[in-house]
């Protein structure tokens, strides 16, 4: 038979259907208008997330990066500020030292030993800087200062030197005693050079300055024998003890070259870390534009979807209420 | 006589207008009934020995699309098997962690990441080997937490395989009753349409588990088949043998043990591939998630786990070779031979964890190390950092061949895990789609309560109509019987 008549079920069944379908779509857009976030990002990416993923380990790894940066960058000001410590005590020394044999009396000799002492142990005091606890010039062991007082190294050259009759014998003692492993080398209470730190992708730092660097060794070589005067070396015989300080100027002014080169190699690390952390920085940014891009809804789309569902839904529920008043019963009153 | 005739040809159109006033109030009552279907009284021309007698009730007729109703079912089953899929593959993506979730495995992969890149910058800071380690117990956890709800759902579908059974095994039982209740009261010639009713929504119930054919028989009886061709129902009810676990662990499986399969009148049926004759709706959904898909996902977690564990062994100077690294087994060293699971039995090594009686700075100097070395070696910790960057070829199976790194392996398999839940979700509105479409058809076809009142309005005009010719009926026998006076 030919049907005429259509079920009561049928109407309710599409209008519920509908109310429900466009309620979804109003709590999908609303939430996104809320959170600034797909809803559903795997339907966005089309399953594909992997572009997402990377975009976000990134940006986490240029965090660490960023950490470890500021790290190297303090421990290469520490060093830096250290060696230019040394040099500015060096060449405040240098001239009276390189002039005592011609221009001093031996009095005054005694005054720049003993000037000499006191900026040996600010030397020492600068080679063990610490910077946020850790001691820039030990190596690994960054828990120890690299060097014991200034008095005990004295008292190891004193040892070293003992029975030199000649300001010569005193300074290859000396110059012996710190290329000794078992002299320096065992005053040394730092450990092997620092492995480099990662500071960009595929980038580390080169920290490997310790107090074992010669410019640094040669400058407290310096200062030691001008100091070992002020102890007592070659008591009695002025001329020696005057030529002693000559050569302990000598020395420092031959090491500046030295001191300036190691200043300049710590200076690329510090301009390489800089630019490490420049060009971090504009990657983060780009990275979280990128971000955005990918991953965020946009706020004015999302916007104008739930207002298009919205309108849709009140027109719907104009027509629910019309049609259901649409009823022969009613009529038949 | 001709007189007499009209009366009782008049009385039987009342009679006749009363019963589809009864049957018209039933249908209106049950304008809202889920199953009901609608009731038509059949009329026809009483005749008595060559003449017409008036009207006569010939029966009530339930008006069913049989073509539609099977479709529907069909449907319905299909609705059933996509939903269960779709639900389980989300839930894997969710457990996962979809790509903006921070506690998805990627993220709690990049801050691990991120804490061996900070600890490598500094070493002797006690602080950023401690986020090593937290961040390393996150990712395991997170492939934990993963493990253990995988294995929850394959328990929660091996539940639910029970109470599909049971119910399967109830209603087949129901239905074998309404068969005989029906074929006595057909032969008494009752109105059977309430019980025709009744098995039709138990039919339905059925066919949402597994999708049927319902065979008619004489006297109004059915036999089931499924799609497949399993008898369900045929003279007696079919009894479903099947044995639900308490608890799943990753290594059983239907193949191996463990897990129970199906059995039709005592006889093993497969419950998955082209021979199984049970696939189509929720039963055999269930099935699939249980053995297939939940095994899919949990190997690639595990194979994820091995990586893990494989990238860091052999890196540590102060291990002996072949001893558990940074990522343990259980706490002890990983037997390829013994990979499923895995994802959720790994443990960072004890020497290195504090809250296993180990020391942090063991991530530092070696597992191995008897004694705290120079607090800034970051040589160990840098090594690590690219061990997990490193790209190298996966030991197991389930992926693309090719070298990657451990982060591009977890992306593998979030990506995976979004992809297959889209395909399953597309399907699923596919299928909701065509089930929506022939639901509306059948509902079109149910009660229409306008129209019943437009036959209401008839019948009320008839029922005067027939009162009418009783009166006129008896006026004339009244003039005839004033005509004896």
């Amino acid at each position: 038979m030919t049907r005429i008549s259509v079920g009561d079920a049928s109407l309710t069944n599409i209008l519920a259907r509908q109310g429900a379908d466009l309620r979804g779509q109003v709590q999908r857009a609303a939430q996104e208008v809320a959170t600034g976030r797909h809803a559903d990002i795997g339907k966005v990416m089309r399953g594909d997330v992997a572009p997402l993923l990377a975009v976000d380990a990134s940006l986490a790894r240029l965090a660490a990066y960023k950490t470890n940066t500021t790290d190297a960058a303090f421990q290469t000001a520490a060093q830096q500020s250290a060696i230019a410590g040394l040099s500015q005590l060096a060449s405040g020394i240098t001239m009276t030292l390189m002039g005592s044999r011609d221009v001093q009396t031996p009095a005054q000799v005694n005054v720049t030993a003993a000037d000499a002492r006191g900026r040996l142990a600010s030397v020492v005091g600068m080679i063990n800087t610490q910077a946020s606890g850790r001691a820039v010039f030990s190596g690994v062991a960054t828990d120890r200062v690299p060097l014991g007082g200034s008095e005990d190294l004295l008292a190891a050259l004193e040892t070293a030197a003992a029975g030199s009759t000649t300001a010569g014998q005193v300074e290859a003692a000396v110059n012996g005693w710190f290329a000794d492993p078992l002299g320096f080398g065992a005053f040394y209470q730092g450990g092997a050079s620092l492995s480099a730190a990662p500071i960009a992708p595929g980038e580390a730092a080169d920290l490997s300055t310790t107090a074992l660097d010669p410019a640094i060794r040669d400058t407290l070589a310096g200062f030691a024998m001008a100091a070992l005067i002020d102890r007592g070396v070659l008591a009695g015989n002025a001329d020696e003890r005057a030529r002693l300080a000559q050569i302990a100027g000598q020395t420092l002014h031959r090491t500046e070259d030295a001191r300036i080169t190691l200043a300049a190699r710590i200076g690329t690390v510090e301009a390489q870390i800089e630019t490490a952390r420049s060009r971090n920085a504009a990657e983060a940014t780009s990275l979280g534009i990128l971000r955005s891009d990918i991953g965020s809804a946009d706020p004015y789309e999302a916007a104008t979807r739930l207002e298009t569902f919205r309108t849709q839904l009140e027109a719907l529920y104009l027509v629910t209420a019309r049609v259901a008043r649409l009823s022969l019963t009613e009529f038949l009153r | 006589m001709s007189i007499t005739s009209a009366l009782a040809g008049a009385l039987s159109g009342l009679s006749a207008t009363s019963r589809q006033a009864e049957i018209l109030s039933s249908n209106v009552a049950n304008a809202t009934t889920p199953g009901f279907a609608r009731r038509e009284v059949g009329l026809g021309a009483a005749v008595l020995a060559g003449q017409g007698q008036g009207v006569q009730v010939l029966g009530v007729t339930r008006d069913v699309d049989r073509h539609l109703l099977g479709e529907r079912r069909i449907a319905q089953a299909g609705g059933g098997d996509r939903d269960v899929r779709a639900e389980f593959l989300k839930r894997v993506e969710q457990t996962l962690g979809t790509a903006d979730n921070p506690s998805s495995l990627a993220a709690r992969l990049a801050t691990f990441d991120q804490a061996l890149v900070e600890s490598a910058g500094r070493p002797e800071s006690q602080a950023r080997l401690n986020s090593v380690a937290a961040t390393a117990k996150s990712l395991m956890a997170g492939l934990a937490a993963a493990t253990t709800d995988i294995q929850n759902a394959r328990a929660s579908a091996d539940r639910r395989i029970g109470e599909d059974v049971g119910k399967l095994n109830a209603t087949l039982q129901q239905l074998h009753e309404l068969n005989v209740n029906l074929r006595s009261f057909t032969g008494a010639g009752r109105d059977v349409s309430a019980l025709l009713d009744e098995r039709q929504r138990l039919v339905d119930q059925i066919s949402a588990i597994v999708p049927v054919r319902e065979v008619p028989r004489d006297l109004n009886q059915i036999a089931l088949f499924t799609v497949g061709g399993a008898p369900l129902l045929e003279g007696s009810a079919a009894v479903i043998g099947f044995t639900p676990v308490h608890t799943i662990t990753p290594e059983m499986t239907q193949a191996l043990g463990g897990l129970s399969g199906i059995t039709i009148n005592g006889r093993p049926y497969e419950t998955a591939g082209s021979a199984s004759p049970i696939l189509g709706g929720t039963l055999g959904a269930l099935f699939s998630v249980r053995d297939e898909l939940s095994v899919s996902a949990q190997g690639k977690l595990d194979a994820a786990a091995r990586d893990l564990v494989e990238r860091f062994a052999g890196l540590d100077p102060t291990l002996a070779p072949g001893a558990a690294g940074l990522f343990t087994d259980g706490g002890g060293a990983f037997d390829p031979l013994n990979e499923a699971g895995l994802a959720g039995r790994l443990r960072l090594n004890a020497a290195a964890d504090p809250t296993q009686g180990g020391a942090l700075f063991r991530l530092r100097d070696g597992l191995g190390a008897a004694t705290e070395g120079p607090p800034g070696n970051g040589t160990l910790l840098a090594a690590l950092h690219s061990a997990l960057t490193g790209a190298r070829p996966l030991a197991s199976t389930g992926f693309a061949a090719g070298n990657r790194s451990f982060a591009v392996l977890t992306s593998d398999i979030l990506s995976d895990a979004s992809a297959l839940r889209l395909s399953a979700q597309s399907e699923q509105s596919f299928s909701a789609a065509r089930l929506t479409a022939l639901t509306d058809l059948e509902a079109q076809n149910g009660i229409d309560t306008d129209r019943e009142m437009q036959e209401l309005l008839v019948l009320e005009k008839s029922y005067a109509a027939n009162a009418k010719v009783i009166q006129a009926v008896a006026d004339m026998i009244d003039i005839l019987i004033r005509l004896g006076r």
